[in-house]
C-alpha cells in the first residue's frame, strides 16, 4: 500500500483545519451554553454579574417555574396541536398532489405544474394574504396557521421526483388488474415512498413548530398563542411577568434576565431532543431537493 | 385550439387531427381518477396563492376595509409615485441592499471553505461531531436565536460585553446602536446557516472521483494543491448555481430575522423592505401603500430569479427548472 509521507506542509494544513473547526464549533455552542448557564444559575450570581460561561450556584427553580407557568404550558400545547395537525394534513395533501403531477404524459399536467412553480417565484405579498385570512374569518383561528402552509411547492417537487424514480412496472400490473389511481397511490406508491415522506414530514413539522410570523400576524387572542409567539413576547417585549408560575415570592426572587434565559432554554430543548432525527432526515431531503427539485 | 379554426382542406389531415384530439380526450377520460387527486391541492393553491395575487390590485387603489376591493377608489400609479418620492422608502431600500450584499459577500464563501476543510479531515468521529454541532442552529427559530444573542450581547451583563470591559473597553449596545446593528444581523444570520449551507458543497465534493486525488498524490501534489486544483474546480458549477440562486433573493435581507431583533432606535440602519411592509401595512393600516411596496419587491425578485435561471441554463446548462 502506498503510504503518503507527511510533510511539513501537511502538518500546517492539519493544524489549520482542526483549529478552524474547533473555533467554529465553539462559536456555535457558546451562545447556547451561555444562556443555559444563565437559566440554571442562582439569582444572586446573575445580579452580581458572576456568571461567565458556566453555571454559578446551580438551581433549576427558574426553569421549573417557567415551564409550569400557565402561559408557557398553554403555548406549548397549542404548538404541539398546530404542529401535529398541520404536519399530518400537509404531508397527506402534498403526497396526494404530487402523484398526478408525476404523470407528465397526461394532457394538462404540465400546465398545472407551471401553475404550482409560478407560486415559488411570485407571491401576492403580506397584505393581500392578511386580507384574505381576514375575509375567511380565520383571524384568531389555528387554521390560519395551518391551511396557507399546507402546500409547499418545494416539498411537493421533492416527493414528485421520488415518485418518478419508482419502477413503472409495479403500477402497470396493478392497472391491468383494474385498480384505480387512489388504490395504486395508497397501496403501492405511498408505502414505497416512506423514506421521502418521513423527511418531508419533518420539514413541515420544523416549519410549523418554528413559525412565529403567521401567529404574529393572525393570532392576537392570548389563549391561542403558540410557543414561538409567547417566546417573542418574553424576548422582545420583555413581558416576563406572565412567563412564570406566578406567586409574589417568585416574582421577587427572579430577575427578568433569568426568566428570559429560562424561557429560551425551555423552548430550545424540544428541538434539541429530536435533533438527531432531524439531522439524519433533513440532509437526505436537502440532497434530493438539490439534485432534482 | 388552433386546429378548430384553421380550415382543413385535406381530408386525411382532418382525420389525423381529429383522431389525435380524440385520443387526448380518451386519455383524460381514462385517467379521470388521477386528475381527481389534484383537487385538494389545487384548491389550496388557488385560494392561498392565486387569490392573494389577485389581491395585489389594491396597490392601484386607495383601499379601505369598508369598501373592499370592489368599491375602493382606483388611483392608478399614485401609490408607486408616493413610494418613489418617499425618502423613508429610499432609506429602507438602501438598508435592504446593504444588508443583503454584506450577507452575500461575507457569508456566501464560508460554507465553501467549511466544505473544503472538512474534506481534509480523516478522523471521522471528529468530523461527525463538528457537523452535528454546526448544523444545529439551522433548526432553531429566529425568536430563539434572538433570545440567545440578546442574552449574550446584553450591554449590562452579557458575556461579550464582560469580555470587552475586561480588556478595558466600553460596553456596546449591540441592538441599540446604528453603527453595529447591521453587523449583528449579518453575524447571527451566519451563525444560523453557514454550517447548514455547507451540506450541498460537502455532497458535491463527495462526488469527485477519488482517483483524481490518488493520481495527483502520486505526482507529488501537496494536499493544498489538490484542494486548489481538484476540489475547487469540482465545486465550481455548484458554487455558481448557488450564487445565482442567492442573488435572486437579494431583496430579502432577512425579514423574519430582523423582525425579531430590531426596535425603533435602529430603524435607520436595520429597517428593510419586508419589515417596512409589515409596519406600514399592519401597524399604520396603510394597506394600499404597503401592498405597492410588496408588489415592487415581488416583481423585482421575480425578474432576478427568472433572469438568473436563464443565465444559469445558458452558461452552466443547468437551471432550477
Amino acid at each position: 500500500m502506498h503510504i503518503h509521507k507527511r510533510t511539513f506542509g501537511d502538518w500546517v494544513l492539519d493544524i489549520f483545519v482542526y483549529g478552524f473547526m474547533i473555533v467554529l464549533g465553539l462559536i456555535t455552542l457558546l451562545p447556547v451554553i451561555y444562556v443555559f448557564s444563565k437559566s440554571v444559575s442562582s439569582d444572586w450570581a446573575l445580579v452580581s454579574g458572576r456568571v461567565n460561561l458556566l453555571p454559578v450556584g446551580f438551581q433549576i427553580d427558574t426553569l421549573v417555574n417557567v415551564v409550569t407557568s400557565h402561559a408557557f404550558s398553554r403555548a406549548f400545547v397549542i404548538s404541539v396541536i398546530v404542529t401535529s395537525v398541520g404536519t399530518l394534513l400537509s404531508i397527506l395533501v402534498t403526497a396526494i398532489t404530487a402523484y398526478p403531477l408525476s404523470k407528465r404524459h397526461l394532457p394538462g399536467i404540465s400546465f398545472i405544474m407551471v401553475m404550482f412553480i409560478f407560486t415559488m417565484l411570485f407571491n401576492g405579498g403580506l397584505i393581500p394574504n392578511y386580507l384574505l385570512i381576514r375575509e375567511l374569518h380565520l383571524i384568531n383561528s389555528l387554521w390560519s396557521l395551518i391551511l396557507p402552509a399546507m402546500i409547499s411547492v418545494f416539498n411537493m417537487l421533492v416527493i414528485k421526483s421520488y415518485y418518478e424514480g419508482l419502477p413503472e412496472a409495479l403500477e402497470e400490473s396493478a392497472r391491468i388488474d383494474g385498480a384505480r389511481s387512489y388504490t395504486i397511490l395508497f397501496r403501492i406508491i405511498l408505502p414505497l415512498s416512506m423514506p421521502v415522506l418521513a423527511t418531508i414530514a419533518l420539514f413541515y413539522a420544523v416549519g410549523f413548530w418554528n413559525d412565529y410570523f403567521s401567529p404574529m400576524l393572525y393570532i392576537n387572542d392570548p389563549a391561542l398563542k403558540t410557543l414561538q409567539l409567547h417566546l417573542r413576547d418574553v424576548v422582545m417585549e420583555n413581558d416576563t411577568a406572565n412567563a412564570i408560575n406566578k406567586s409574589a415570592d417568585d416574582l421577587m426572587n427572579m430577575s427578568p434576565e433569568s426568566i428570559r434565559a429560562a424561557t429560551v432554554v425551555a423552548s430550545t430543548v424540544p428541538i434539541l431532543l429530536v435533533y438527531p432525527f432531524l439531522q439524519k432526515y433533513f440532509i437526505k431531503g436537502v440532497l434530493i431537493g438539490s439534485v432534482k427539485g | 385550439m388552433s386546429e378548430l379554426i384553421t380550415p382543413l382542406n385535406d381530408k386525411a389531415e382532418r382525420t389525423r387531427v381529429s383522431r389525435k384530439r380524440e385520443s387526448r380526450r380518451r386519455l383524460v377520460w381514462r385517467n379521470f381518477d388521477t386528475y381527481l387527486l389534484l383537487v385538494p391541492g389545487l384548491l389550496l393553491l388557488l385560494l392561498f396563492k392565486y387569490v392573494p395575487m389577485y389581491g395585489v390590485v389594491i396597490a392601484f387603489q386607495d383601499y379601505n376595509i369598508f369598501d373592499g376591493i370592489s368599491a375602493s377608489e382606483w388611483v392608478g400609479l399614485e401609490q408607486f409615485r408616493k413610494l418613489m418620492h418617499s425618502s423613508e422608502f429610499m432609506q429602507v431600500f438602501a438598508n435592504t441592499l446593504l444588508i443583503s450584499i454584506y450577507k452575500i459577500v461575507l457569508l456566501f464563501p464560508i460554507p465553501i471553505l467549511i466544505a473544503l476543510l472538512l474534506n481534509e479531515i480523516r478522523f471521522t468521529a471528529f468530523k461527525r461531531t463538528v457537523q452535528t454541532i454546526i448544523y444545529m442552529p439551522h433548526f432553531l427559530s429566529w425568536v430563539i436565536i434572538s433570545g440567545l444573542f440578546m442574552t449574550i450581547l446584553s450591554p449590562s451583563d452579557g458575556f461579550v460585553n464582560s469580555v470587552i470591559q475586561w480588556f478595558g473597553g466600553e460596553p456596546i449596545k449591540f441592538f441599540m446602536d446604528n453603527s453595529v446593528f447591521r453587523s449583528v444581523v449579518v453575524f447571527t444570520a451566519g451563525w444560523k446557516e453557514i454550517g447548514w449551507n455547507a451540506i450541498i458543497f460537502i455532497a458535491a465534493l463527495a462526488s469527485i472521483e477519488q482517483e483524481q486525488y490518488e493520481a495527483a498524490s502520486i505526482d507529488g501534489a501537496s494536499r493544498l494543491r489538490q484542494m486548489w486544483h481538484i476540489s475547487l474546480p469540482g465545486l465550481l458549477p455548484t458554487i455558481i448555481l448557488m450564487l445565482i440562486l442567492r442573488l435572486g433573493i437579494v431583496l430579502d435581507a432577512g425579514t423574519e430575522q430582523i423582525l425579531t431583533m430590531y426596535n425603533p432606535t435602529v430603524y435607520e440602519s436595520g429597517d428593510v423592505i419586508g419589515t417596512y411592509v409589515y409596519r406600514t401595512g399592519l401597524g399604520k393600516m396603510d394597506y394600499s401603500f404597503s401592498t405597492a411596496v410588496g408588489l415592487f419587491n415581488s416583481v423585482v425578485g421575480f425578474i432576478l430569479v427568472v433572469s438568473g435561471n436563464w443565465f444559469s441554463k445558458r452558461v452552466l446548462k443547468r437551471g432550477i427548472w
